[in-house]
């Protein structure tokens, strides 16, 4: 691209500045010349890159905190739906799971470690200065707020890790602070963006259930073992026994071999369109965007849409004032289906509760009842005839004036708001739920999140050496939310899902909750010759949710950090930038409860026709936010020439006052009482490195890797008593870790009957543990969790693949476990029965194969947990690989157009893992923080896309 | 001096934005009120009070157990084959005892805690100064009346500490819990003491009750003639005979109440309708105001005369009353008129196959009003204390015959007069005959220091035994920092 320009200069001592972002700026003195010609050189080091801090940006050399920064540039054409997806894998330290994986599902996010135990939280999330609101999320999907956000729009994440970058955010900054910043026009001619993608969504990892007649085999030999007789006779005996409960689906007196799921597992198309148009001149820069995306899940009909608008508008109305707005409209709509459980309704679990040997449909066409679950347990009842819709409307806007006082100030004011109208709609037809014949059930969910703030940006410079900059200011917000919900049964048919229809309106209901925040915050920075760093927040919160005794909390901060590469000592060259960072601050965790501080008296009961308010929750006015003190220290390289870049951090965070309910003397009239109580600390070491491995002949070939290790340690409890001392998956002690696992040990399978085994405390063989064998086994900590990437580039072709991974998490799955490794539910089981034991000196891994009794003398093989009921959930997955070509522009402009690309990418393309079930990731829900517990959720599905990106 | 003026300006725009705290606090949860906004309005003052009511209501402990538990743990009912509600008091299963059962620690202190927010918390001018009295007033009868149950469940009548060398009584709270620091650990006052603030609770309730007699309408809340005549109940548990007796007198007389005296009149005192004699019942609505959490699990209808039939007198009751006895109107033929079907087995239990219909579901939905306290318990306390504090018989024969004589019973048998022993046993009869299923008869035999006895008289319960005390839960004596001694034995 060559650029032409012609500048009248009075005097040979000018000088030209040329920018370009992306390229370094150049500073030539034109001197007498008339024909100042420059080639504009890469700008590689990434230390002059601007991150998106708290209330303003800051060059990445001047970082004195820790912030992990994503561009959209670096993740590309991922077929994802949220933001959260995004950082899967690429921020060091924050350890991103799925807790379902249907299209639009939420993730769980955790920057460094679980900090709360009873007051787990989700980061705070902002996006273009707007904190997004977590309250009343649908009730019957899986989902996230940042759905709203067409990916397309988004320019950068950054995660605010460590407490001095999240101290500026106060008592909303303890479980980090995620920022995601929007493409904004630039000034130039005006640049049309259309791309449309099409690809197909299933399920990343099979599992493979055994056939009807291994099925039979198995209750043979179980049979023969309660029973006696033969094998022959005993399965005959089964066989009849099926036939009588499930019967023949042609009549003939053979049993069923279903594939159940064939029937849930499907594939799922997706369709994206975006087109954008960004420009803008010296006085306004614009971006508008619009954005349809439609994406079948790969379960049943679970679907995901999207609609969504975007503008971006810059106004400089003159020299002093200017105009910001992002405005953002979107509907999502999402056809959910019930996940994360064993409800017999719930069809990822459905593909295990159903057996072979029952079938979907009757020969006259109609549902068969004659299921495991019946009816309403049928996974194509579930499919056909339960509607699950959530539709979501949001305005996402922020509206900000720029005011500069003088040549050292400015004055930033910003409203913006979050509102949100929810409506979450369930109908089972009569077919579904003929006890009720049918109902209707619909939440309206509202929620109306404001803030304003008022932020004075300062900067000085005191010599030409001492560098102060200040912002200062003030914010309030304000989250209220409120929900309506009805339920109306008894419908005609299965036609009419509207409330009019329904016989009976059964229940109405209703309620509404609200937090508020006002803060005060400061941060000041001083440097000196851009060499040494100094860098002092204080942000004082004050929110309704605190104790009148605690209204006000302050969270400081304070960081610095040494370009040592600047000293004229440091004799390294190969350095372009070495740089030493140090910090600790406070940051605090709000998400107490709204109510939790005052005392409260709850409608209960009433007498003689009055009703009653009794008192309910003791007053705690001393009750406070959660805090996390954390110490940072960080190094940011850059070697030869930005060829290696990257930073390494290491901190400890101490999280106190964690909430705990202290029980009190109950002649008080209270229970208990929610304080401020224990501690939990997390350390950890983090690594990022990109590199440019090659980069010759326009061939590049760059790599980027990051790991961040986790250590988690309870610190101190109430009275400093373990709570669940016997607990399988709950205990928490002093000490250990959030998430520490207790099972027997697994001795094996009998070789002689066939019995299973397992140590008990003294290491003797029992077939009887009880609780005081339990010993601890794994922990459901990631220990470590990164990615790793490589992108090639050579002439428009380029190849991009990208790893991540997550190490040392131990889980329990279960429903998978209860339901589909022994008969005695008469579910479908797994292939692993197939290696059971079946004659005296087997050695094998499954017991003897055994009906609804459990073996002799012996603990119940489907409920005795032991170290054999937990699976180690460590995987590595091709996150995603896209190969995209962009044409030549000299063909593409003989079209009128300014650029073709063309590109394929997948997602979850392959997984390597000794997970035996679905799907590695384990996270109950998005603050889950045992992570060794999974229940049948919807697992990751593996995508495949194609798509065109032109612009003009 | 610009720079300074800007600062300024900023700082003061700052300022102005929070300066106003209402914007951060003025926020409400949806179905719940700080108590600030309940004391503080009268609408607020009436829904604690209604609360402290509904609490006993509400309650398994103050209410089925209450009323029945005694009578199961003793001799007076005993469970239908098949059904298994009480059948530990009937048998007083587990090594321990099942004294501890009728223990309602917790349910007693939220009662409590109402009562004495009423009590201390109300400021003046929220509700009209007679009014204010008034709801003091029947919360420190309701007061004194869940700690004298609570003070009976676990520990020794005030006449009897000295003799077991035990006199522990409850933790005495008589200010309300408003912050974490009221909720400070407690030693278990001394039963002197214990007694000492009920008296002190049932004087002042007095004067604030002025006035308010136990009319079929104020009867349905603590007033001053329930005052009297648990302070008669109070005194004859502390062995103040003269003082029962004196305030019996007065609760009857207080109340213009009289006995009934018909058959008719008699068999349907437990209606809500012509409940006569009532002095104090909690009335509950019986679709929406469910006894002990669930009329149709845990009513006293469903446990004695409907739905499970469980608890059945015992013949030795029915042996006690003579034929033409108005009382026998209680007792009707067992049958689970909520299943339509025949309650069998009753006949092993008394040879009629009668169930006790004091509970009846008489409110429909096996809901029925609730009598804590009524004029023939009053006669008999009037009795028992006249003749102990005459040392004689026969200063306690005239309420003794009246209550009699309503009840279309003989004259007293001479026996029964010839010494105090005799008298006792005869009042106990009496006392088995009038207020079985009414929350009396285990008490009764503590309070006099006898043995607890089975249907064929073998002992239970000795006397001396650590089991005639229940037990406090163990969860109290073991949080960190307890003050609370857990009775001997246990």
């Amino acid at each position: 691209m060559d650029g032409r320009y012609t500048i009248n200069i009075r005097s040979n001592t000018a000088v030209l500045i040329f920018t370009s972002v992306g390229f370094k700026t150049q500073t030539i003195s034109t001197g007498d010349r008339t024909v100042v010609d420059v080639a504009m050189v890469s700008d590689v080091s990434v230390l002059d890159e601007l991150v998106v801090s708290g209330y303003g940006v800051t060059p990445k050399r001047e970082l004195t905190g820790s912030i992990s920064s994503v561009k959209a540039s670096e993740i590309g054409d991922v077929p994802l739906q949220n933001a959260e997806s995004f950082l899967q894998g690429r921020a060091a330290g924050v350890n991103i799971t799925t807790n379902s994986g249907n299209p639009g599902g939420a993730f769980r996010v955790q920057v460094r470690g679980v900090g709360s135990i009873n007051a787990a939280s989700e980061p705070l999330y902002i996006v273009d200065g707007v904190q997004i609101s977590f309250s009343n999320l649908s009730g019957q999907t899986s989902m996230s707020p940042l759905n709203q956000i067409n990916p397309n729009d988004i320019e950068s994440i950054e995660v605010l890790k460590d407490a001095a970058s999240a101290a500026i955010y106060g008592a909303q900054g303890a479980a980090g602070v995620v920022i995601i910043t929007t493409k904004r026009g630039r000034q130039g001619d005006t640049q049309i963006t259309a791309k449309v993608e099409r690809g197909v969504r299933e399920s990343s990892l099979d599992v493979n259930y055994i056939n009807t007649d291994q099925y039979l085999e198995y209750l043979a030999e179980g049979y023969v073992y309660f029973a006696g007789g033969t094998l022959d006779a005993a399965r005959a005996n089964r066989k009849a026994a099926l036939l009588a409960s499930y019967g023949s689906p042609n009549g003939d007196g053979e049993l069923a071999n279903t594939n159940w799921a064939d029937y849930i597992f499907g594939t799922g198309l997706s369709t994206n369109y975006t087109i954008s148009a960004s420009g803008g001149d010296a006085k306004t820069r614009f971006l508008m965007s619009a954005g349809y995306e439609n994406t079948e899940g790969h379960i049943l009909d679970d679907q995901f849409q999207r609609i969504s608008v975007r503008a971006n508008i810059d106004h400089q109305a003159n020299s002093r004032l200017s105009q910001s707005l992002s405005i953002n409209l979107a509907k999502t709509f999402q056809f959910g289906i019930c996940q994360d459980g064993t409800f017999i309704n719930c069809p990822t679990a459905q593909a295990f509760l159903e057996p072979s040997f029952t079938f979907p449909y009757k020969p006259d066409g109609t549902y068969n009842n004659l299921t495991r679950f019946g009816t309403s347990g049928h996974p194509l009842v579930t499919a056909n005839e339960v509607d699950r819709n959530t539709d979501y409307y949001n305005i996402l806007l922020s509206s900000r004036t720029n005011y500069t006082v003088n040549d050292w100030m400015i004055l930033t004011g910003t409203l913006s708001t979050d509102m949100r109208f929810l409506k979450d709609e369930r109908f089972d037809n009569r077919i579904a739920n003929p006890t009720r014949g049918g109902f209707l059930n619909i939440v309206n969910r509202e929620v109306q999140n404001y803030q304003a703030s008022l932020v004075a940006s300062t900067t000085h410079n005191i010599g030409g050496k001492n560098n102060i900059s200040t912002i200062s200011g003030v914010e309030y917000r304000r989250d209220f939310s409120e929900s309506v919900l009805v339920t109306a049964d008894g419908f005609p048919g299965t036609f009419f899902g509207v409330l009019n229809a329904a016989a009976t309106p059964t229940s109405a209901g209703g309620t509404f909750t609200e937090y508020r925040f006002g803060s005060y915050f400061t941060n000041i920075k001083y440097n000196y010759a851009e060499k040494y760093f100094l860098a002092l927040v204080a942000r004082v919160d004050g929110s309704s949710r605190f104790g009148a005794d605690k209204a006000w909390g302050l969270f400081p901060s304070i960081s610095g950090a040494w370009r040592i590469s600047e000293e004229n000592f440091f004799p390294v060259d190969a350095f372009d930038e070495l740089k030493l960072r140090a910090g600790y601050g406070t940051s605090g965790n709000s998400n107490i409860g709204n109510f939790a501080s005052i005392g409260l008296y709850s409608v209960a009961g009433s007498y003689n026709n009055a009703t009653g308010l009794a008192p309910a929750q003791l007053a705690n006015p001393l009750l406070s936010w959660e805090s996390a003190n954390e110490l940072n220290i960080g190094l940011d390289y850059s070697l030869f020439e930005g060829r290696i870049s990257g930073s390494i951090d290491a901190y400890s965070k101490e999280n106190e006052n964690l909430l705990f309910s202290r029980p009190l003397p109950s002649d008080s009239g209270f229970g208990s009482i929610t304080e401020n109580i224990g501690s939990v600390k997390n350390e950890g070491l983090e690594f990022e490195v990109q590199t440019v491995n090659l980069n010759r002949g326009g061939l590049v070939w760059r790599s980027r890797f990051n790991v961040g290790f986790t250590r988690n340690e309870i610190t101190k409890l109430p009275n400093d008593n373990t709570i669940g001392p016997q607990s399988n998956f709950n205990k928490l002690e002093v000490g250990k870790p959030i998430g520490i696992i207790q099972v027997a040990k697994w001795a094996g399978v009998n070789p002689a009957d066939g019995r299973p085994m397992w140590y008990d405390i003294n290491g003797n063989i029992t077939y009887t543990p009880t609780v005081n064998d339990l010993r601890e086994y794994k922990d459901g900590v990631a220990d470590a969790v990164g990615g790793f990437g490589n992108s090639i580039s050579w002439k428009g072709l380029s190849v991009d693949a990208f790893l991540q991974f997550s190490f040392g998490q131990w889980a329990f799955p279960s429903s998978e476990y209860y339901f589909s490794r022994v008969a005695n539910q008469q579910t479908a089981m797994t292939d692993i029965v197939l290696d059971r034991w079946q004659q005296p000196g087997d050695i094998t891994y499954y017991p003897r194969a055994y009906l609804t009794t459990t073996h002799v003398n012996t603990a119940d093989y489907r409920t005795q947990l032991g170290t054999h009921s937990i699976f180690n959930a460590s995987y590595i997955r091709l996150k995603n690989i896209t190969v995209s070509y962009d044409v030549p522009t000299r063909l593409v402009e003989r079209v009128g157009l300014k650029g073709v690309r063309f590109y394929s990418t997948a997602i979850n393309l392959i997984t390597w893992t000794a997970w035996p079930y679905y799907d590695p990731e384990v996270a109950a829900n998005a603050t889950d923080i045992y992570s060794n517990v999974t229940a049948a959720s919807y697992p990751t599905a593996r995508q495949i896309n194609g798509g065109i990106e032109i612009r003009f | 001096m610009t720079k300074l003026k800007h600062s300024l300006f900023v700082a003061l725009l700052a300022l102005g934005v929070m300066s106003c705290e209402d914007i951060l606090t003025d926020v409400k949860p949806a179905t719940a009120l700080t108590g600030d906004a309940v004391v503080n309005s009268a609408a607020g003052v009436e829904a604690l009070r209604a609360s402290m009511y509904s609490k006993i209501r509400a309650n398994f402990g103050y209410t089925t157990l209450y009323l029945l538990g005694p009578s199961a743990l003793a001799d007076e009912t005993r469970n239908r084959p098949g059904q298994s509600r009480f059948d530990d008091l009937n048998t007083n299963s587990s090594t321990d005892g099942r004294t501890s059962s009728l223990t309602e620690w917790g349910g007693t202190y939220s009662i409590m805690l109402d009562a004495n927010l009423l009590i201390n918390s109300i400021p003046d001018g929220v509700v009209p100064a007679a009014t204010k009295d008034r709801y003091r007033g029947e919360a420190l009868a309701i007061r004194a009346f869940v700690m004298h149950h609570l003070v009976r469940t676990l520990g020794y009548e005030p006449t009897q500490t000295a003799a077991r060398g035990f006199d522990k009584g409850i933790v005495l709270r008589t200010t309300p819990t408003i912050v974490a620091a009221d909720a400070d650990n407690r030693p278990r006052a001394t039963v002197a003491e214990t007694y000492t603030q009920i008296r002190a609770d049932l004087a002042e309730a007095k004067t604030l009750l002025a006035g308010v007699t136990a009319t079929n309408t104020n009867n349905v809340y603590a007033n001053l003639n329930f005052v009297q005549a648990l302070e008669a109940r109070v005194e004859l548990y502390a062995g103040n005979w003269l003082a029962a007796s004196t305030a019996a007198q007065a609760a009857i007389t207080g109340s213009g109440r009289s006995l009934a005296n018909t058959s008719a009149a008699v068999t349907n005192m437990f209606a809500r309708a012509s409940a006569v004699e009532t002095i104090f019942r909690i009335t509950p609505n019986a679709n929406t105001e469910q006894i002990g959490g669930s009329n149709v699990n845990n009513g006293p209808a469903a446990y004695t005369s409907d739905q499970w039939v469980a608890q059945i007198p015992t013949q030795k009751v029915l042996s006690l009353y003579e034929a033409g006895d108005h009382r026998l109107g209680w007792y009707i033929p067992c049958f689970n008129r909520a299943g339509n079907a025949a309650a069998a087995g009753c006949p092993t239990v008394n040879t009629g196959g009668l169930a006790l219909a004091k509970y009846y579901g008489r409110n429909t939905n096996l809901s029925d009003d609730l009598h804590y306290m009524r004029l023939g318990e009053l006669y008999l306390i009037w009795a028992e204390a006249a003749a102990k504090a005459a040392n004689d018989p026969n200063a306690g024969s005239a309420p003794l015959t009246t209550l009699r004589t309503a009840r279309g019973a003989s004259a007293i048998p001479a026996g029964a007069l010839t010494d105090m022993t005799a008298f006792e046993n005869f009042i106990l009869e009496e006392r088995m005959r009038e207020l079985i299923g009414e929350g009396h008869r285990f008490y009764d035999l503590k309070r006099l220091g006898r043995d607890i006895v089975n249907v064929d008289n073998s002992v239970k319960i000795r006397a001396d035994s650590y089991r005639m005390l229940g037990f406090i839960p163990v969860g109290v004596i073991t949080l960190p920092g307890s003050l609370i001694t857990q009775n001997p034995g246990y």
